[in-house]
């Protein structure tokens, strides 16, 4: 929500005209471009050549768990400490500091899980030039070389990755401005350091430059106290021509090089209607990128919060040849190769390089370090019906009886800002939400939900009581000069929460608590906006780099400050609950760490065509590092779609994770039933369809959530050795079983889509006809057409009895779609709880597998542990790409066996089964004769 | 009755012939009474769209073997199905299949809920008086409501009698005055701005400033005694193109709206009002003109610490606490619904938006005893919807909804 109501105040107005300046993209004169960021365009000048710096190799020291040595840099003399660690799960992390800076350098709390276990690194070898670890038992090895200081990792013959290869490690070291040596104490107690005095005269040989020590973009001034504290690293990746990852940002699923534009930024931000396919940064920032070729998949996590930049580059010439540690290495320079730079203002080097070696290794190697999709409640995977606004009570009311009127079911309605008195959250308009409670009760009786934003942004007012008790625990961000930080957002003035502090998160989680949040009931949950934060007055639509958060500058935490306020929301939502419930909560801002919290959106889009592409692209991007709960706005945010860019949206948002119908302020309503009753019945059947696979959905999550694997998935992921899919980003995966090329041109007379899989099959399913993979499949569509395909070999549970809301289908039967593959087997899961609480944790689940071989399909138990009993049974079973059988038996756990009925539709090969009615949580099998 | 197994089956063909009697009135769930027939026969079923023939056994029994979803008119289990709600003592009415047994009531009877774990009352009888009562008073105020329409229409009609008379005359006088503005400049002055004011070409100039309404009466009111008189008329008021000639009695009578005499209230509502818009008469004020009446008329009410202002045929207004005014939209036309020509008015070319485009409003006419605004909206930006209340609006073809009496 990136735009103004018309009823802000003065100053706010002047602002708006001038963002708005008469065009409808993105103004691109209020963000920065590298040049524009003085760190980014000192370090981007520094060109790949020979590194100033050299492993000290007489001071290195090795534990069972880590090498540590020091780097010099022969310019300058400034010693770094390199930490080097072996990870459980086939993950090396390099750590870079300067080995005595001036102050501490920021080193990012929080976002880690725990403190990674660590495994044994042993030496294999060491000379004057460098040494060889053993990775473990791979035959992976990391090689120091010392001069110039480079690390490469091998795996047998090839090398993996190497860092500092083209010499772009660079550390710019704390130190004391110049022009306040004029303090004459200060000089004295620096006369007094010699060894200090040395490196000061080093120092001064070094060229101060423009912005290092102030800096001013547009009217807004960076005092920078702490002077240039930039840090850089490049990477090189043989044999890799694609790299992938590095969200948030409105481009192409394949990240493209950035040799003739500017590096793809990493810095949250509020960006006024974003424009498509660029580098600019957007809300959030997840520093992971993960490299793939047929071969292997890798992954690097650069843990900083910092402003962030990342170059790539695609060439085979900053390979090397270098010592003979490494003279085995074949210099063969036919080999592709991308090389990565990345570049932060503050912080220290702090990268994991995840080694894979498949897609899977190394999802489940970033879990391992900052976990796992959160498990939402099963309800948020169902609809949301979203608007900025509905206007008050009332509207609430009969834009939830639309839903029941046309037969449409929904699961979340949401209230914007405007529900609010006065932007001041955590409270309700006393006229136009008078009694909150009423409304929840009345979605309550309709088993719906509904969620209200609460951003982080608070209003200067002294009877506002949150303000009242931020301002007098001391929990405000405080500016450069010591006092409370203020910018201009919604309520006008507004203070912000410094939620780096785990106090000042505690206390906001306990404003959730029912008794504080005054109206809100347990089906009330949260939507946090404008988090990154966004301050309308302030430099980029954001905050100062120099205000202060305790010991640190906002510079150095940035891209933080979405994730905290996220953290605490859930906090506050699994606190009110006693610990029982699952939160709900959706971030627009977010950093590495963030799936733990919640669902993810892709901000304010517009009602274009070429944005519901690219939400194609974005969410898969964020799902390979880890935020599996994403979704755009189903409509677009800004403008008003044709009734075709609507439906189509619809149908492609029914089969993206996080399914939320949004639109501004000033657009014109657009609730499904508006567009006639034709595209009522289009949409109506897109959510159905949505419905329908709800168990499938939330199977997905559970999996997501125990594994970290991705739930909306590129090709490449299931079929990594087949390059015909390691660009595509116009179809996806949902789990590995369900492919989905959603319509997204206008006016489309048909699509093409890819089945991957040389010896696969894959069945349409709605008409199940059966295609053969590894073929690109013409497919002609209409309106009505959204182009689906389950996997031959997969076993997908569904609910076909749509109801009003997922709740409502809580105790509903169950029917299997068996997709066999040209073996003539199958599998899949099935996965129940309660839907809603953490009992989960405590093994109340069922969770079974279903597999059909030699003729028959059974039911097994994944989880004889678990206890978990369902009403749920099994109504129907359909089995494609089956032969016609002359009996089913059914045998269930009692050793009770009947007869099914069944139903052979010849031409398409299908089998139903009628009526089999076991419960869903129990053992049997279905033997066809 | 569903299950039957082998070994009852004697019995059931024993209990069916002694029940034989009673079979048509056996509970299928979930149809009415005019659908019974489809289910008579006990062997086999007929899907009703003539799809597929099945055992008798499976009508009901929680599986969707017809397409048509009619062999699970009682259960959820097809997507397509409807399940009857008889609500005796209120209204039946169907509901779609996916709300049987999911746990919220939907028929007041409770029959939709009953294989779940809500707790549904019989309700029926409770929303049958309500009903009953909420239609009673419907009817009242629609009688109500016409009566007082026909007497609106009468007045109405009247009005704009006397309406078209005046401006007959005005037309007249405003062609003779033109005539006299391009021939003559030597017009008294007094003269010239009382016939200014009554051309209509000048009459936003008046529309702006409320005191010319006053200071135009002054004018002709020669005594001060705060009426216009015939002689006052003859004085006063001159023909340009025959300065010399006096109006005839008959032709100031007729600009007094048929009367000796006018007061400054009559003279602004009529006279002033009809030389002021020369377009009202052309306004369409329904069939029987019995819209007329809100000519010239304006409704408020505060909704949010706003008032909205709505006069009728002319424009919507909105005014914040903070005093600030913005049109809403100008009166445009008359938006009729396939079955009311004059139930919604729209007003348009409001206050422009800040997106572009400009305020506009819906204003939808209900039945009722008074006269007045009963609610604002706005659904979406700029575009606000308002319920207006009036006798006029009342139709006399509202019959007394269907109160379910079947057993």
């Amino acid at each position: 929500m990136a735009a103004f109501t018309e009823r802000m105040a003065p100053v706010l107005m002047l602002w708006l005209v001038m963002s708005l300046s008469g065009t409808w993209a993105v103004d691109k004169g209020n963000f920065k471009t590298c040049d524009q960021s003085a760190f980014c365009k000192r370090q981007r000048a520094l060109k790949p050549g020979e590194s100033p710096y050299r492993a000290l190799l007489e001071t290195m020291e090795l534990t069972s768990t880590r090498l540590t040595l020091q780097l010099i840099n022969d310019n300058n003399k400034v010693h770094l400490l390199l930490e080097l660690y072996r990870l459980q799960g086939n993950i090396t992390r390099v750590k870079i500091n300067e080995l005595k800076p001036l102050k501490p350098r920021y080193e990012v709390p929080d976002v880690l899980i725990r403190e990674p276990s660590t495994e044994p690194l042993s030496l294999l070898s060491q000379d004057e030039n460098g040494v060889v670890l053993s990775l473990g038992s791979e035959s992976q090895r990391v090689i120091v070389s010392a001069r110039p200081f480079r690390l490469d990792i091998m795996e047998g013959r090839d090398v993996l990755m190497s860092l500092n290869s083209r010499g772009l490690l660079a550390f710019e070291q704390l130190r004391m401005r110049k022009d306040t040596q004029v303090d004459p104490e200060g000089e004295k107690k620096e006369e007094a350091d010699l060894a200090n005095q040395a490196e000061k005269a080093k120092e001064e040989e070094e060229k101060v430059e423009d912005g290092m020590w102030e800096e001013t973009f547009k009217s807004h001034s960076d005092s920078k106290p702490n002077g240039p504290s930039a840090i850089s690293l490049d990477f090189s990746l043989p044999g890799v021509e694609h790299v992938y990852g590095i969200p948030e940002h409105a481009d192409t699923l394949r990240l493209k090089t950035t040799d003739n534009g500017d590096p793809y930024r990493l810095y949250n931000l509020d960006v006024f209607q974003y424009e498509l396919y660029n580098p600019m940064a957007l809300y959030g920032a997840v520093p992971v990128m993960l490299a793939h070729n047929a071969q292997r998949t890798t992954g690097i996590f650069w843990l900083n919060a910092a402003e962030t930049w990342v170059d790539i580059s695609s060439n085979t010439a900053g390979k090397t040849v270098f010592g003979k540690m490494l003279d085995y290495v074949q210099g063969s320079s036919e080999t592709p190769q991308t090389d990565v730079r990345w570049i932060s203002e503050s912080g220290i080097i702090d990268v994991f390089i995840m080694l894979g070696p498949t897609p899977k290794d190394v999802f489940s190697q970033y879990a391992s370090l900052t976990g796992t999709q959160s498990f939402p409640p099963e309800a948020a995977v169902g609809y949301h019906q979203c608007r900025w606004n509905y206007n008050d009570q009332e509207d609430v009311t009969s834009v939830d009886a639309g839903f029941d009127e046309h037969n449409i079911p929904y699961d979340y309605i949401w209230l914007d800002i405007e529900h609010t008195d006065g932007k001041r959250y955590f409270t309700w308009d006393p006229h136009k939400f008078a009694t909150p409670k009423e409304m929840l009760q009345g979605l309550m009786d309709k088993k719906r939900k509904m969620v209200a934003i609460v951003d982080p942004h608070i209003k200067v007012d002294s009877n506002y009581k949150i303000h009242n008790e931020i301002r007098n625990r001391a929990f405000y961000i405080k500016n450069k000069d010591g006092g409370d930080y203020e910018g201009w957002c919604w309520p006008g003035s507004a203070g912000y929460p410094d939620f780096t502090r785990a106090d000042m998160r505690d206390w906001w989680a306990s404003m959730f608590a029912y008794d504080q949040y005054e109206g809100s009931m347990e089906n009330l949950y949260t939507w946090n906006d404008m988090n990154e934060p966004s301050v309308f007055n302030g430099p980029e639509v954001t905050m100062h780099k120099d205000a202060v958060h305790g010991a640190w500058e906002h510079r150095d935490v940035h891209n933080l400050y979405g994730f905290y306020v996220q953290m605490a929301t859930a906090q506050g939502l699994i606190r009110r609950s006693g610990g029982v419930e699952r939160p709900f909560v959706l971030t627009r801002a977010f950093f590495a760490g963030s799936q733990r919290y919640g669902a993810v959106w892709t901000g304010d889009n517009a009602a274009e065509w070429d944005h519901l592409k690219i939400s194609i692209p974005m969410c898969l991007s964020l799902g390979l590092v880890g935020i599996s709960f994403c979704g755009a706005d189903v409509g677009g945010f800004f403008k008003s779609p044709s009734t075709e860019l609507l439906v189509r949206w619809y149908q492609t948002g029914a089969y993206q994770p996080f399914f939320r119908a949004h639109a501004h302020l000033d657009t014109p309503r657009r609730e499904p039933w508006l567009f006639g009753p034709e595209n009522t019945a289009l949409i109506r059947e897109a959510v159905r369809q949505r419905y329908t696979l709800l168990p499938y959905w939330y199977q997905q999550f559970y999996h997501s959530h125990r594994t970290g694997q991705p739930i909306m998935r590129p090709l490449w992921v299931e079929y990594p050795q087949d390059p015909a899919t390691f660009a595509l980003d116009d179809e996806f995966l949902i789990g590995r079983d369900l492919l989905v090329h959603p319509v997204t041109e206008e006016g489309a007379r048909g699509v093409t889509a890819y089945l991957p899989g040389k010896d696969e099959v894959w069945f349409d399913v709605h008409t199940f006809q059966k295609h053969n993979g590894a073929q690109n499949l013409y497919i002609p569509v209409t309106i009505s057409s959204i182009p689906v395909f389950q996997r031959g070999g997969s076993i997908i549970p569904r609910k076909s009895r749509v109801r009003r809301s997922s709740t409502c289908m809580m105790q509903d039967p169950y029917t299997l779609y068996v997709a066999l593959n040209p073996q003539r087997t199958a599998e899949g899961e099935l996965y129940i709880d309660d839907g809603h609480t953490f009992n989960y944790e405590k093994k109340e689940f069922i969770h079974r597998k279903l597999f059909f071989a030699n003729n028959m399909l059974s039911s097994e138990n994944l989880a004889p542990d678990a206890q978990f009993s369902t009403r749920s049974w099994f109504e129907r079973i359909v089995i494609l790409g089956a032969s016609k059988p002359s009996k089913v038996t059914l045998k269930t756990a009692d050793g009770q066996e009947s007869q099914l009925e069944f139903d052979f539709d010849a031409s398409m090969s299908v089998l139903t089964l009628r009526k089999p009615s076991m419960n869903a949580g129990l053992d049997w099998n279905v033997m066809l004769q | 009755f569903i299950m039957v197994s082998p070994d009852m089956r004697f019995h059931v063909i024993i209990a069916a012939v002694f029940w034989f009697g009673f079979v048509d009135s056996r509970k299928i769930k979930g149809i009415s009474s005019s659908y019974k027939r489809f289910y008579r026969q006990r062997k086999s079923f007929l899907c009703i769209h003539g799809s597929k023939i099945i055992p008798f056994e499976q009508v009901n029994d929680d599986y969707c073997d017809c397409d048509d979803g009619s062999d699970e008119p009682g259960t959820s289990a097809c997507p397509r199905g409807r399940f009857y709600c008889t609500n005796l003592g209120f209204r039946p009415h169907y509901i779609p299949s996916s709300r049987v047994n999911d746990g919220i009531c939907d028929c007041c009877d409770a029959s939709d809920e009953y294989n779940s774990h809500a707790h549904c009352q019989n309700t029926c009888w409770n929303l049958g008086q309500r009903e009953r009562a909420y239609v009673a008073g419907q009817m009242r105020t629609l009688d109500e409501g016409l009566q007082l329409k026909q007497q609106l229409i009468e007045e109405g009609l009247l009005l704009w009698r006397e309406n078209r008379e005046l401006q007959q005359v005005a037309e007249d006088l405003q062609i003779k005055l033109e005539e006299h503005r391009r021939k003559k400049h030597k017009a008294d002055r007094l003269k010239e701005q009382t016939l200014k004011g009554l051309q209509a070409g000048d009459s936003s100039l008046f529309k702006r400033q409320n005191s010319t309404v006053i200071s135009t009466f002054q004018l002709l009111d020669s005594n001060n005694d705060g009426s216009i008189t015939v002689d006052e008329v003859q004085a006063k008021v001159a023909l340009v193109h025959d300065e010399e000639r006096v109006l005839s009695e008959d032709e100031a009578v007729a600009l007094l709206g048929g009367g000796d005499q006018m007061d400054l209230t009559k003279f602004q509502h009529t006279l002033w009002d009809i030389l002021t818009k020369g377009d009202s008469v052309k306004v369409n004020y329904g069939p029987d003109w019995e819209f007329l009446f809100l000519n010239s008329q304006c409704y408020k009410l505060n909704v949010y610490g706003y008032t909205y202002t709505l006069c009728p045929f002319n424009q919507v207004t909105q005014k914040s606490t903070a005093g600030t005014e913005v049109s809403l939209g100008r009166w445009g036309m008359w938006a009729a619904t396939p079955k009311h020509q004059y139930s919604q008015m729209v007003y348009e070319n409001g206050e422009p938006c800040w997106q572009g485009g400009s305020r506009s409003t819906t204003v939808t006419l209900t039945c009722g005893t008074e006269t007045a605004l009963l609610s604002v909206k706005e659904p979406s930006k700029c575009q606000y919807i308002m319920d207006f209340q009036t006798p006029v609006a009342c139709q006399p073809v509202l019959k007394q909804r269907g109160i379910h009496s079947e057993l």
